[in-house]
């Protein structure tokens, strides 16, 4: 690697962990570009983040710079600008760059590669070069790359030629994908998905969508006839029905996607026993019934007040008369979809049309025959556990059931965030607003996707909550463009910059899958033998 | 006996200066100069920007105290130069640093080193070695200096006290037979009327008769003929911008609004309008800011060290009494 390349500035500060260095004035510095500082005494070629850049002046006397701004500006007022020209701006002034230091590269070895990189804990000689970067700087990166591809390495605003991904592993380890609106997280959902569908089933993915915006999408992928599985809550082209039977919810599906009084649990479990049956087919004989008051005196001996029975049978008819709900055991899809996830598919649920509270319980009953399947198999069946894909359930505005007020004992989302990594279930939480989330919930997410942010509050908490420290890129959280991001994991030495693949172009660059190989008929099969 | 009046209170030293401040009247001098003629009356006239000289000259000096045992000083001074040329410098020269003790007649040796043009028993202090350093170079710049170039001085056309005025006679028949105008620029002027600031009551009165963003420029007094080669002394506001006027001093036989107006061209800088852009550059490097002293004070501890000078003997000769009292 030759230490040439284009000086961008000079290093004059700061400590081990944060860099700064002078610019010349028309130096064009964007927050989060990524520098090298060389240091020729030590051969070592530190890798700086720039995280804020300043004005500085030769100047010393207080309200210099202002001053020659009045000036200016009062030239323009007269619409006179140029009168007062400031003689060698280039020498009188300069640029101040505040980076941080994310590591530094040791010097090659006898083949002439670096391939260590090493936390920062020494200074780099002052006044050392800064330059931009070369590829071969990136390179130590690749053998921390996963085979879930995400896009570009990013440099400030300018892409790096270098693939970055994650690895699927990561999958089970929670993954969090966090922006405001139009910042791109649909896209960027899809373009996981798209490395889930290549990855030869090593990886299954069960989507809940509210929005009903990634089936189209999805559907158009080359590896979607082979690898995508959509159930649809209504009717769709070239999807499934979506059929939950009542008798495989359960009442902590009940409690985890409405809101109940202890009143109202109370006379679930209640109800529950006076039926019998199992799971929450009585819901639907309850669902029929006309005289409350009557059944409530009779059958309940009056146990349960009119008004909490009300409530809970107005929501045991609209469970009933929802299209996707059937009250027929085998005509349940549940089955079908953990098939389809063992197969390592992924697995469009479209609850487009359903209320919110319908979607939660649709996924919450969904992600407990994961989490119970998978589970019963790493207990019971831990070779064939070891065969079975890592799934994920990605859920859109995740702070509706992984929320503070919502970690409750029949909540099966917390569960999973707790629990599911062991088992290889994990959970992809896609919300515009983290700081809704648990903080301890949030601290078992081992992935960050952090696209643009607006909100301070947003930022604290995934700052607290971040397996690498993003302290001190706020500023560059604060202005990504759409698709940009940030991705803080395990698997990187630091928070990576990533430009995201464009999923429209990503399947137009996809290949067809390879043609399944030909079966060979049992006579020649003999023959060859 | 007469009884001594009572000290003034701050009331009345303000009553006093308030009415210095607003008396636009009274004798016009200079207190720290008496070879002045001035004007019978000064009249205030619009001045036009003309184009920059083609080569440019600024000259500044600059001085520290490095230590002081009160007795005995070590000083140091330096004169400094830049030359603007096509709307940029192509020399800056911070000038060498001069160290010179001071002080139980060590001065003396300086009259010599320097070859100063002054009586064997001038007092010679940090201003003079400063003073006739910046000379030199003000002669050297002369020297170097293209026809038709202009040589700027921090301050004015004359030179410290116990130099001898006719010094400049050589030095201003040189740059008029080299075809270069020599100007001296004022920053702070102690010209004064009736015991007011001269400058602040012209400023006042251009303003009024002349408008808010007029340059302009006035003759104030011309140099007695026995103080050396005749000046002019003039004042003038160089930007429509500039905060404040500046005395200019210039040859006797220099055409002020020529002189004035090609000066103005170079005083545009957003920085500071009003003041010639080189004479600030000259100014920065003559400066001997802390890091200066610092500097020469560690070389000095060395040469001490080799010396074999005992710490406690240097500390007792220089160190400040004031400020560890004041600590204290």
């Amino acid at each position: 690697m030759t230490s040439g390349g284009e000086v961008r500035g000079r290093l004059f500060g700061k400590n081990v962990l944060e860099a700064t260095f002078r610019a010349a004035p028309d130096e064009d510095l964007f927050l989060g570009e990524l520098l090298v500082g060389v240091d020729d005494a030590t051969g070592r070629r530190y890798l700086f983040r720039v995280v804020d850049v300043t004005y500085g002046t030769e100047h010393r006397e207080p309200g210099w710079a202002e001053r020659v701004a009045g000036t200016m500006l009062a030239d323009d007022g007269r619409d006179d600008a140029g009168a007062h020209p400031l003689y060698e701006q280039s020498r009188r002034t300069y640029r101040v760059a505040t980076c941080s230091c994310l590591g530094y590269l040791t010097p090659p070895g006898p083949d002439g590669v670096r391939t260590e990189f090493r936390k920062p804990k020494s200074l780099p000689t002052q006044f050392s070069r800064v330059l931009a970067p070369e590829p071969e700087d990136f390179a130590f990166l690749a053998s921390r790359m996963g085979d879930l591809p995400v896009g570009m390495l990013r440099s400030g605003e300018s892409v790096v030629d270098f693939r970055v991904s994650i690895p699927g592993a990561a999958l089970s380890s929670h993954v969090g994908i966090f922006a405001t609106t139009g910042m791109g997280k649909s896209n960027l959902m899809r373009v996981l998905a798209a490395g889930v569908m290549r990855a030869n089933g090593r990886y299954g993915l069960l989507i809940i969508d509210p929005h009903g915006e990634y089936r189209t999408a999805l559907a158009r992928h080359p590896w979607s006839g082979e690898r995508l599985r959509t159930y649809a809550a209504r009717s769709l082209p070239n999807t499934t029905a979506l059929r939950i039977s009542l008798a495989e919810l359960g009442i902590d599906d009940l409690r985890t996607a409405y809101e109940w009084s202890r009143p109202q649990e109370e006379a679930l479990f209640e109800l529950e026993r006076h039926y019998g049956v199992e799971g929450l087919g009585w819901l639907a004989a309850f669902a029929r019934l006309d005289d409350l008051p009557g059944f409530r005196e009779v059958e309940l001996n009056g146990r349960i007040a009119l008004s909490t029975l009300q409530v809970v049978h107005r929501r045991a008819r609209r469970i009933v008369e929802l299209k996707c709900v059937a009250m027929d055991p085998n005509v349940s899809v549940g089955g079908a979809v953990l098939n389809d996830l063992l197969g390592g598919k992924v697995v469009l649920i479209d609850v487009s049309g359903l209320g919110s509270t319908e979607e939660v319980l649709v996924a919450s009953y969904l992600t407990r025959r994961v989490l119970e399947e998978w589970q019963s198999a790493y207990l019971d069946r831990p070779e064939q556990h070891e065969r079975m894909p890592v799934v994920a359930v990605v859920l859109e505005e995740a702070q509706r059931v992984l929320g503070a007020s919502k970690d409750r004992e029949s909540n099966v989302f917390p569960r999973v965030a707790r629990e599911g990594r062991k088992f290889n279930v994990g959970i992809c939480a896609i919300t515009q607003q983290p700081k809704l989330l648990d903080d301890e919930l949030l601290s078992q997410f081992n992935t960050f996707f952090i696209l643009g942010l607006a909100d301070e509050k947003d930022r604290n908490i995934l700052r607290a909550s971040a397996k690498q420290d993003i302290s001190a890129v706020g500023k560059e959280i604060q202005t990504l463009m759409p698709g940009e991001c940030l991705i803080a994991g395990l698997a990187a030495p630091f928070a990576m910059p990533a430009k995201v693949d464009l999923y429209a172009d990503l399947i137009r660059a996809t290949p067809p899958p390879p043609a399944p190989r030909p079966t060979v008929a049992p006579n020649i099969s003999a023959l060859v033998d | 006996m007469s009884l001594p009046s009572p000290a003034p209170t701050i009331e009345q030293a303000a009553a006093r200066l308030a009415s210095l401040l607003t008396y636009a009247g009274g004798a016009l001098s200079d207190p720290e100069r008496h070879d002045l003629v001035f004007e019978a009356e000064i009249s205030v006239r619009p001045l036009v920007r003309l184009p920059a000289p083609a080569d440019v000259w600024a000259v500044d000096g600059g001085q520290a105290v490095v230590a002081d045992a009160r007795c005995l000083q070590l000083v140091v001074t330096r004169a400094s130069r830049a030359r603007w040329r096509g709307g940029r410098f192509v020399l800056e020269d911070e000038g060498e640093l001069r160290p010179q003790l001071v002080g139980c007649g060590e001065e003396r040796t300086a009259v010599m080193t320097y070859a100063m043009p002054v009586r064997p028993d001038a007092a010679v202090d940090i201003g003079l070695l400063r003073d006739w350093g910046e000379w030199q170079a003000v002669s050297q710049s002369v020297e170097e200096a293209d026809a038709g170039a202009m040589v700027l001085i921090d301050g004015d056309l004359e030179p410290d006290w116990r130099l001898p005025p006719s010094y400049l006679d050589g030095l201003f028949a040189r740059a008029d037979a080299g075809g270069v105008t020599l100007a001296g620029v004022t920053k702070h002027s102690s010209l004064a009327r009736g015991g007011a600031p001269l400058l602040g009551q012209l400023e006042r009165r251009a303003e009024e008769s002349l408008g808010p963003r007029a340059m302009w420029w006035a003759r104030l007094a011309t140099t007695r003929p026995d103080s050396g080669p005749n000046r002019q002394i003039l004042a003038a506001r160089l930007d429509p911008d500039a905060r404040f006027s500046f005395r200019v001093d210039v040859p006797a036989g220099a055409d002020p609004e020529s002189v004035l107006g090609s000066l103005s061209s170079l005083a545009d800088d957003a920085a500071f309008p009003g003041y010639p852009y080189p004479l600030s550059v000259a100014d920065r490097l003559a400066a001997c800011p802390g890091w200066v002293r610092d500097d020469v004070w560690a070389q000095l501890e060395d040469g001490l060290d080799i010396a074999g000078v005992p710490f406690d003997v240097r500390e007792r000769a220089f160190t400040d009494r004031h400020r560890l009292m004041e600590r204290a």
